[in-house]
């Protein structure tokens, strides 16, 4: 058969993240098999949820990242929630006692963070406030929870991170106003 | 000062205080039609500059070089934020839910022009047209229910062909479009994501830049009358992105999507997807009478060749083999949008029965004419629209990775492969004689081993051929037959990208 090429020669060796995804899928399998089994054989603490949710986190954000809005805002919010659920995963499994103290300051931190990452850029990340909103509504609900439970001590991390998610969600709805409502409504649509 | 600027400097340098003048003031209010960055402004100046070079290298005076290039052509598009989203129809739903990295549901009309293409002009073309298609100048975004386009106003731009065709559109950045145009030598594409819409809205699209590009040349036209070609300088009005599935009246009887796995033919999977785009180009009045001498349509006609060259392509010597096609709802309701509005049928063979043409012919007549009917396509909305409303209270989250799976199972693996038909597309005369012909090929299916598409314009039919297999029984056999019946054909293409 004939062909007159008409197409431009490709350049060759180009990233096939499908193959990649395929050949390390099985890689990651066997390592969250082993990583039960090893738990199992060897006993002691439970450790081997931990590292299964490690190796989900690692998969999703870097080898299988988001095929729709994938950007600063959602990213960043992303990697903040794994290291929050690991961190509940490592006080409830291994070391309890400290959570409680240390998740609230990493979750101002993040709220701090994703503040700073949204408002240096809002012309295109008011196009990708949702993940942010959320994280802020969990954080403000989490927070109020958290200091109903342990009022009476010393738990300060909570104060700030209530107070710094409100300011921040208070902020979010100042500054973008009329955008802010458009946004939700775009985001919560069931048509 | 960037290599841009130089180059536009000494260009201005060359010309008459006169022709400087004409610049000066073509430039005065330019600011004022972007609301953009200054960079995405500053790009879009680019655009012009060069622009207005490359056209004056062809001799074109700078006075009729700003009619062509005039600011009005903007519409104050690029001067007004955007607001507008678009939730998505009812058949585009499926496609960013059931997209995985590698997989994306597209496809791709080609023009191809008499002389090669002047990326600067056609660039203007693309900058003024895409106005006119405000779903189309859209980012894909993720809501909590389903996706949506959010419309962008941004620069979108030309790039040179270097890929192997219909590959994945990038939609996960801010503000990324979901569709792409490409040129190489004499031909312009148009890749679309299936979300923006299907055959016949990307057709019109592309015709409206082809004839824009060919305005910005030069060429007059004295009349569009009868060829659906869309004045870009045309106010958008809603029923041209509405979602035609909505205003079906819904049946009582509604048919699933659900039917038997099909016989797939057997070549090797390719690594690379598409491994390989051909195209079958034929005179169309050969195949149209060809069709008749069987007394058949042309996409009768097709079917059956395929039928034909797919049983050829496997070794399996029982089971079924099933050829989608889509199946445009415009025919059977009068719309003007230019989303997604088709659905399909599957047109079903058993293995044993295929071999004489004629039997087969009266057999997929028979099917299409049952399978394709407005009926059967209403019943087939109707489940659509129940489906999609069933679901759409549940959140994407949860919904997204079952569709996924179920896509997986049962969404191609029914189907050997498709035929997707454009029919005959027209533009006025004086456009025609500076267009050889156009092409229009299926993205690469995920399980099938290829998908066909055909097209017909100023008296060639192409048949294109997305290959996900370096088997070329399929091809080889098509082309004996279409030589069987009489029908000249010559043979374009990609190499095979995979060697």
């Amino acid at each position: 058969m004939n062909v007159n090429i008409t197409y431009p020669p490709i350049k060759r060796g180009s990233f096939l993240r499908r193959r990649l995804l395929r050949i390390l899928r099985w890689p990651f399998i066997l390592a969250a098999i082993a990583c039960v089994v090893i738990n199992v054989c060897i006993g002691g603490v439970v450790w081997s949820p931990i590292a299964i949710v490690g190796l989900f986190a690692v998969w999703k954000m870097v080898l299988s990242p988001d095929l729709v809005d994938y950007n600063r805002t959602s990213q960043f919010i992303k990697t903040v929630v794994y290291i929050l659920i690991l961190l509940a995963m490592i006080e409830l499994l291994i070391v309890p006692g400290w959570a409680a103290f240390v998740i609230p300051i990493v979750g101002f931190t993040g709220v701090a963070i994703g503040g700073v990452l949204f408002f240096t850029d809002m012309e295109t990340q008011k196009h990708n406030m949702l993940p942010l909103v959320l994280f802020l509504v969990f954080a403000i609900i989490g927070s109020t929870i958290g200091l109903t439970l342990w009022h009476e001590k010393n738990f300060w991390p909570f104060i700030v991170l209530d107070s710094v998610s409100v300011l921040l969600l208070l902020a979010l709805i100042i500054v973008l106003g009329g955008d802010f409502l458009r946004e939700l409504k775009r985001r919560f649509h069931i048509k | 000062m960037d290599k841009i600027r130089i180059f536009y400097a000494d260009f201005l340098d060359s010309l008459t205080d006169g022709e400087r003048a004409t610049l000066r003031a073509f430039f005065t209010d330019f600011d004022q039609y972007f609301d953009t960055s200054s960079s995405e402004r500053r790009r879009f100046r680019e655009d012009f500059e060069m622009a207005i070079i490359a056209l004056h290298s062809r001799g074109v005076p700078v006075e009729e070089i700003t009619e062509r290039l005039a600011l009005s052509n903007l519409g104050g598009y690029y001067a007004r934020p955007s607001v507008l989203w678009f939730p998505l129809d009812n058949s585009a739903k499926i496609y960013p839910i059931s997209m995985d990295h590698g997989t994306q549901n597209l496809f791709r009309i080609s023009v191809y022009f008499k002389e090669d293409i002047l990326p600067e002009v056609m660039q203007i073309a693309l900058t003024f047209t895409v106005k006119r298609f405000p779903a189309f100048a859209t980012s894909l975004k993720k809501g909590v229910f389903w996706h949506y386009l959010d419309s962008v106003k941004c620069r979108f731009s030309l790039t040179e062909e270097h890929d192997v065709p219909c590959q994945p559109i990038k939609v996960s950045i801010s503000g990324s479009s979901s569709f792409r145009l490409l040129y190489y030598k004499n031909r312009v594409s148009a890749e679309f994501f299936h979300v923006l819409t299907d055959g016949t809205g990307g057709t019109v699209f592309i015709k409206a830049l082809a004839a824009e590009y060919l305005r910005l040349m030069g060429v007059k036209v004295s009349s569009t009358e009868g060829h659906d070609l869309w004045n870009i300088n045309d106010t958008p009005t809603r029923d041209e992105f509405e979602n035609a599935f909505e205003r079906i009246e819904r049946t009582k009887g509604s048919s699933g999507f659900i039917d038997r796995p099909a016989t797939q033919m057997n070549g090797k999977l390719s690594v690379r997807r598409p491994c390989r785009i051909l195209h079958l180009k034929m005179p169309t009045d050969a195949l149209l009478s060809a069709a008749r001498s069987y007394g058949a349509t042309v996409t009768v006609y097709l079917l059956t060749l395929m039928f034909l060259a797919a049983s050829a392509a496997t070794d399996e010597l029982s089971g079924e083999l099933s050829i989608q096609v889509p199946v445009n709802m415009r025919k059977f309701y009068e719309t003007r949008t230019v989303r997604n509005f088709a659905m399909y049928c599957g047109i079903r063979m058993a293995i044993s029965d295929i071999g004489d043409k004629e039997d087969m012919v009266r057999a997929i007549t028979s099917q299409l004419e049952q399978k394709a009917s407005k009926e059967s396509m209403q019943e087939m909305i109707s489940a659509s629209v129940k489906l999609v409303s069933a679901l759409r209270c549940i959140p994407l989250a949860i919904k997204q990775p079952v569709a996924r799976r179920v896509c997986g199972f049962l969404g191609e693996k029914i189907f050997s492969t498709t035929l997707s038909n454009l029919g005959v597309v027209t533009l006025p005369e004086e456009l025609s004689e500076h267009i050889e012909s156009m092409d229009f090929c299926l993205g690469a299916p995920e399980h099938n081993r290829l998908a066909c598409a055909a097209i017909s314009f100023g008296g060639v039919t192409t048949f294109s051929i997305t290959k996900n297999t370096p088997d070329p029984t399929f091809e080889e056999k098509m082309l004996s037959l279409l030589s069987e019946d009489g029908i000249e054909t010559r043979v374009e293409g990609s190499e095979f990208y995979e060697r």
